[in-house]
């Protein structure tokens, strides 16, 4: 079936995300674009809940068409089949053009499940998405060249992607035809194979860089330990938090979750300080909502310096040291 | 590198240099300054199997040939030269044992040699290369040896727990047996305080009427000074393999200090003078490593290596040393520094001119094998 | 009854800087050396870990080109029993759906396996989708991002998923498909003996008629998504204020500008 042609798959679903009660960015991010690109279609949010939370009016500020709830809680520490079951029981009742996920943990776990049972397509850490007619355009950039893709899945509905956390904004819009769907009558399948039987929540998300307004970037040329130190002592005095260059993630003190970029975290800092930071296009599609770069290298033509507002052509350390002494 | 390395060999070695460079190469300078390893580092080399290099498959060893075996030596040397001294006293003793050992005893303690470490006692208080001065002894009661006298100056000693001893049998013969520290009259002596390889102990075991039979005797009786010699010829190679290490060593810091530093504005690796240590230093890398990697050819197919891997020895001895030197010359006030890690380079270096023979012992050996093949 | 565990493993470019090939828009997975996929060297790791415990045997599968032996022997000489590498040009291009599908075939016709372990993700394509899709496809339970293991015996298995907000305890009743975060495990070095003792046994190559598959599921035709478009990015040229070349004195007109506009 032709995507120009279809008359139906006229819905982009949103999955939402939640924890302790407070949906997460990345759903209100997705609604807001969305919204932006949907042409003739509409933005309806599925949201599961136990019997006693009500999200909805969180999803409502971003102005979605329609929120799809279902409330049970059978949902309360559900497995991720249970939820990928439902939500292959709506797409069937509904048949909708896209659903569209946030890349966490939970999302790249359900949807590629889903995935899976629809036998459709799915593409994992999106950068954009615009749509042709019915079609969906799905770009990302490609392993390692600065060079980037668009991927559509031509020949089969829904059509899925996930997007990391902080890749689009949210802005809070009114829609005041938006429409709220109550579905009382799925199926849920108890897998006896599989419980979930106790949910811890962690305090370190506050860590987390994704989040915070002031970050220090360390790339290859501030990997050393003693650089290290001096940047650690630079980020306690700005109130920043530290994110690395993926070589970095290699050293003792950091892993995957420090990382900046394509293959990292995306990040909106108002202050953002590279140092030794190369600027490859890996590292910089991560950082492109920053308020204010300042870029630190001793390479006059490193990249970085193409987006950054301030620099610094030198030797990292020298600077690092230079503005320890002046910060008291 | 000279050699071909096979898929196996090529996995080992990237096994090695990776393990050196995480596990080893952080705490170089705190083996040189704690004089020792630390636990856990020595726990963790033992762990990945590195003691059970060539002992046999059949024995619950890796069975890897010479040439693997320096390879190895070399990779570990580049960033630790103690733990590289260590390991070479290990492995010449049990090759050894390999060699001249009864079945009875091979199957004993060849399978002990993946998990403990040994060491090879020759030299004694009185005398190191003059070993007919000797004293220490064996002597047959019954069914028995009963083994008397001390050795010093062994690698690995005070943490080795196997041994093997060149002992007197009679006034002109040398026989060489196995001891265990758990065997009564086995004591354990001084620890030498070295000025390099301080990470390698070096010490002194006391036998008092250690009570051992037959199957204990390794080699014959009076194969003393053979195994003793051959056990020489196999140490050279890797002792070569730790000089041409250590040359490695200083190579790499050597060009990360001239590419940071400047002066005048310029990296000093562009100057003249710093490039010509550079070069010294890497040739003397270079031909050192030509020289092992020759000698363990040579030995791994069952061709004399006694001459080259004694070359091996003499030249990288004396080159180790002299690159040492030129690197701390590089790095100025900072390679005469404690806080940096030359200096230790250096001292390391020095030891391989008279461990495993000196220096003049060399010249003596070298001549008289170069006057042999005349003949 | 004991453990029969499969590892599907990956390997990845050292560099992250690859080659596409212009036609098919595919990475070229040849033109680089490789190494195992950091997260799945944690997956073989897990299994080795379960293997010295429970007597397990332990299956090392990959898709890829031949090169992809080098990384199934670097898990053999950790310490697997059995390497299987699916290689044919039919399977060839194949995007995440097609990848699984070859992968939860072979691993039915291996038989009998009762654990399946991945990475979370691979470093170079990092989307972590084929695992929850082989799980899908073997309608096994699934438990992701997993960060620490507690067997309570052969059958059964409690575990620790890390997520951003929190972590989940689940207990899960085998077969089942694991996928593993770094903070697992430390991978262990492979042993001397082991590397030696690798090397003597056979990597087994499975291509598309060695085992059951629809063909129309393996390779470019089994792949829903397809790159249609590739382009060099044009790149945003921003006006960037350089500070000097005094460090003391950069730093100080960035501390000035910073504080101007309200920044600190």
């Amino acid at each position: 079936m032709k995507k120009v042609d279809c008359m139906t798959h006229k819905n982009i679903w949103i999955v939402a995300e939640h924890h302790q009660d407070i949906i997460q960015p990345v759903t209100k991010q997705l609604i807001t674009k969305a919204n932006q690109i949907k042409a003739d279609k509409k933005v309806t949010v599925i949201l599961f809940q136990t019997k006693e939370q009500k999200l909805e009016q969180q999803l409502l500020n971003y102005g979605p068409d329609e929120i799809i709830t279902v409330c049970d809680d059978r949902l309360k520490e559900a497995p991720d089949s249970l939820i990928a079951d439902l939500l292959s029981q709506l797409n069937h009742k509904f048949q909708p053009n896209s659903i569209l996920f946030g890349a966490t943990v939970i999302g790249r776990s359900i949807s590629a499940r889903l995935q899976a049972k629809l036998l459709t397509g799915l593409t994992a850490d999106c950068l954009d998405l615009k749509f042709e007619e019915n079609l969906l355009i799905q770009i990302k950039p490609s392993y390692g060249d600065n060079i980037m893709c668009e991927i559509v899945c031509p020949n089969n509905y829904p059509q899925m992607a996930t997007v990391r956390p902080n890749v689009f904004m949210a802005t809070e819009i009114q829609n005041k035809e938006a429409k709220i769907v109550i579905i009382n009558d799925m199926n849920f399948i108890e897998d006896k194979r599989i419980t979930v039987y106790e949910e811890i929540p962690l305090l370190s998300k506050s860590d987390s860089i994704a989040n915070a307004d002031r970050v220090i970037a360390l790339g290859r040329g501030m990997s050393g330990k003693e650089h290290i130190n001096k940047a650690s002592r630079l980020a306690t005095k700005l109130g920043a938090k530290i994110g690395v260059t993926r070589p970095l993630t290699d050293l003792p003190s950091f892993s995957v979750d420090d990382q900046i970029g394509q293959s990292g975290s995306s990040i909106a800092p108002k202050l953002l300080i590279t140092l030794g930071v190369h600027g490859a296009v890996q590292f910089t599609t991560g950082i492109t909502k920053s308020k204010y770069i300042v870029a630190i290298n001793n390479n006059p033509k490193a990249p970085i310096f193409d987006i950054a507002d301030y620099g610094f052509v030198g030797d990292a350390k020298s600077f690092v040291e230079a503005l320890l002494k002046l910060i008291q | 590198m000279s050699v071909m390395l096979k898929e196996h060999q090529q996995m080992l070695h990237q096994m090695v240099v990776e393990f050196s460079r995480k596990e080893i190469k952080p705490l170089d300078m705190l083996i040189d300054k704690q004089k020792g390893y630390p636990k856990a580092l020595w726990d963790k080399i033992v762990e990945t199997g590195f003691l059970g290099l060539i002992v046999p498959k059949s024995f619950g060893g890796a069975d890897f040939d010479p040439i693997a075996e320096a390879q190895t030596i070399f990779d570990i040397a580049s960033n630790n030269a103690s733990v590289a001294f260590t390991l070479e006293g290990h492995y010449k003793t049990v090759d050894q044992l390999k060699k001249y050992g009864k079945e009875t005893l091979k199957n004993k303690y060849l399978p002990q040699a993946n998990k403990r470490i040994f060491g090879f006692g020759s030299t004694e208080p009185q005398g190191g290369s003059n070993v007919m001065g000797h004293t220490a002894s064996a002597v047959k009661e019954g069914d028995y040896w009963i083994l008397n006298g001390n050795k010093t100056m062994i690698t690995n000693g005070g943490l080795a727990e196997v041994y093997l001893v060149l002992l007197k049998t009679s006034e002109n013969e040398l026989t060489c047996f196995l001891v265990d520290k758990d065997m009564p009259g086995f004591k354990y002596g001084k620890q030498e305080d070295f000025f390099g390889m301080r990470g390698t102990p070096v010490g002194e075991i006391f036998l008092e009427n250690v009570k051992v039979t037959e199957d204990y005797m390794v080699g014959k009786i009076g194969d003393g000074i053979r195994i003793g010699d051959n056990a020489h010829y196999d140490a050279r190679i890797n002792m070569g393999a730790i000089a041409a290490g250590i040359c490695q060593h200083a190579l790499d810091i050597v060009l990360d200090y001239a590419t940071e530093r400047k002066a005048l504005n310029k990296p000093i690796i562009d100057l003249f003078s710093i490039q010509n240590k550079i070069t010294e230093i890497a040739i003397a890398k270079e031909n050192t490593q030509l020289l092992y990697e020759e000698a363990a050819k040579l030995k791994s197919q069952d061709k004399p290596y006694d001459k080259v891997s004694t070359m091996a020895k003499s030249y990288g001895s004396r080159a180790a040393f002299s690159a040492c030197d030129h690197a701390l010359q590089v790095l100025g006030g900072y390679g005469y520094s404690n806080e940096y890690p030359v200096e230790h380079l250096l001292r390391d270096a020095r030891a391989l001119q008279i461990a495993e023979g000196s220096l003049e012992k060399m010249v003596i050996e070298i001549s008289k094998s170069v006057q042999s093949e005349r003949v | 009854m004991s453990l029969n565990i499969v590892v599907c493993v990956k390997q990845v470019p050292v560099s992250n800087n690859l080659k596409i090939d212009p036609i098919t828009k595919n990475m070229m997975r040849s033109s680089e050396p490789g190494i195992m996929n950091p997260f799945d060297q944690n997956a073989v790791e897990a299994a080795l870990k379960l293997k010295e415990r429970f007597d397990a045997k332990v299956t090392l599968l990959s898709m890829g080109p031949k090169n992809f032996e080098i990384t199934l022997r670097q898990g053999l000489a950790m310490g697997a029993d059995d390497a299987i590498l699916l290689s044919s040009r039919g399977f060839g291009g194949a995007d995440t759906l097609a990848t699984g599908y070859v992968l939860s075939q072979a691993i039915k016709a291996i038989q009998n396996v009762n654990l399946v372990f991945f990475g979370r993700q691979s470093i170079d394509a990092d989307t972590g989708q084929v695992g929850p899709i082989v799980a899908e496809l073997l309608d096994w339970p699934q438990v992701t991002y997993i960060s620490q293991i507690h067997p309570i015996d052969e059958k059964s298995i409690e575990a620790v998923r890390l997520m951003e907000h929190m972590q989940q305890s689940i207990k899960v009743k085998l077969p089942a498909v694991f996928t593993v975060r770094s903070e697992l495990n430390v991978p262990r070095y492979p042993s001397p003996r082991s590397i030696m003792l690798s090397y003597q046994k056979e990597i087994k190559v499975w291509d598309e008629h060695s085992f059951e598959l629809d063909l129309n599921r393996i390779g470019i035709q089994g792949s829903p998504t397809v790159v249609r478009k590739v382009w060099n990015p044009t790149k945003v040229d921003k006006e960037t204020e350089l500070l000097g070349e005094d460090p003391e004195r950069a730093a100080r007109k960035l501390l000035h500008v910073l504080r101007a506009r309200d920044i600190i």
